[in-house]
């Protein structure tokens, strides 16, 4: 125009557009609905930012070597997995391991609830192989679409890179998305899977008190045993119990606060532009994306409705019983599947408080999923 | 088509089996390692407050 400069609007294209409006949709979601807006509002202003055209943020040199600003934080921070693993370093700041503690059965509806990924595993096979000029999956692409079935944005992203670098936009979208969709999603597997009885089932509101020893110890035991037995989840699952032995270990207060705190909060604005800016309409508008999209609710079904099952086959061989709506808890969607839990409890039985005993399985479900990444890759990566 | 079933069926059903063992076995070890924590906190009360 004028000869002085090039205007945008010559190049938008309809994909731009549509991704535009999808900007806008999670955007409004993140601020309006407050539906994860530490996560949506970011990644909805990367999609913004990387759908208005000529802004070159994700723009690379012909050595393939970054140039754009968000081309840079991508490469330095997704494509070296460092964002993701820090984040965990982060989320063990932040998390309380007292009620799996407490009760350590939960980690076992913990890994149950993984059963989704595997589901969505062998379901996105079978559509790769049902229409293989539409979809091109092979065992890592499904591997890492499964993995959205543990609710755990991070580890999604951490899967994907290694295993289906081409769809870590629509993966990890789809993972917080679904996460802030938990309290659409789960009420009415919950109600579907169980009877009002058995919501109904009342659990002691407190478990027992758990020693400073002990929550010294799990960080440590934990990381040990797990990295010794899956090595490929070291990343994750060492950073997120170190983060938590900083908190747990009252000497490194200054170490925790920023853990959890500044350098949290650094690493969601980073993680949620640079997703977003992955999320070209030239990557992201493609048959490919919404089928991804699909199975990313088919494994969060289908995991839920895993740890629910598993806790109803627990009591089958337990004196005390345990409300089997704490399994559908064991999705790593930390705290939401805890609270939809406690409400839906509240509602069956009025002196019936879950919310402890769901944050149990409900933790467990984020080592969970992070030992099936190390799984993944291990024998994938 | 660059896969077969029995990949698939080992990525699937080793990846679950491997998981439900290895949260499984620490569920095992934190049960035992409590009961070992609160046994010696028992033997010595003042310990936990130093």
């Amino acid at each position: 125009m004028f000869g002085l400069y090039e205007s945008a609007f010559g190049a938008l294209t309809w994909g731009n557009i549509v991704m535009l409006l999808i900007a806008g949709l999670l955007i409004y979601l993140g601020i309006a609905k407050k539906m994860e807006p530490l996560l949506l509002v970011p990644i909805g202003f990367g999609v913004l930012l990387i759908n208005l055209p000529l802004g070159g943020l994700m723009e690379v040199g012909a050595d393939g070597e970054p140039i754009g600003l968000l081309a840079l934080v991508f490469r330095g921070g997704i494509t070296t997995e460092l964002i993701p693993a820090f984040i965990f370093l982060g989320l063990g700041a932040m998390t309380d391991f007292g009620p799996v503690i407490a009760n350590p059965k939960t980690l076992i509806l913990g890994a149950g609830a993984q059963f989704g990924v595997f589901f969505a595993l062998i379901i996105a096979l079978l559509l790769g192989s049902a229409f293989p000029d539409f979809l091109d999956i092979g065992i890592e692409e499904a591997a890492a679409i499964g993995i959205i079935g543990g609710a755990d944005g991070p580890t999604a992203i951490f899967t994907a890179n290694e295993l289906a670098p081409n769809l870590i936009g629509v993966i990890a979208v789809s993972a917080y998305t679904y996460m802030a969709l938990v309290p659409i999603i789960l009420p009415p597997i919950i109600r579907l899977l169980t009877s009002e009885k058995e919501r109904a089932i009342y659990m002691k509101p407190q478990l027992r008190k758990v020693s400073k020893r002990e929550k010294l110890l799990f960080p440590i035991i934990g990381a040990t045993f797990i990295i010794l037995l899956v090595p490929r989840s070291a990343p994750l699952i060492g950073m997120f119990m170190f983060g938590n032995l900083l908190v747990v270990s009252g000497v490194t207060e200054r170490l925790a606060d920023t853990a959890a705190n500044a350098f949290m909060n650094i690493l969601t604005i980073l993680l949620g532009l640079s997703i977003g800016a992955f999320m070209s309409a030239e990557n992201f508008l493609q048959g490919e994306s919404l089928v991804i999209l699909g199975l990313g609710v088919i494994a969060f079904v289908a995991s839920t409705a895993a740890g629910i099952l598993l806790a109803k086959l627990m009591n089958l061989f337990s004196k005390e019983k345990i409300n089997p709506m704490i399994g559908a808890a064991g999705l790593s969607a930390v705290p939401m599947a805890s609270r939809v839990v406690q409400v839906m409890g509240l509602k069956a039985n009025r002196r019936n408080y879950l919310l402890m005993h769901a944050m149990g399985p409900n933790i467990a479900g984020v080592i969970g999923t992070a030992t099936v990444a190390g799984v993944f890759l291990g024998m994938l990566g | 088509m660059d896969w077969t079933w029995g990949e698939v069926a080992k990525v699937a059903g080793a990846g679950f089996g491997v998981t439900l063992l290895v949260l499984t076995l620490l569920s095992l070890i934190v049960w035992v390692v409590s009961l070992v924590t609160r046994e010696c906190e028992s033997e010595s009360p003042g310990e936990e407050k130093k």
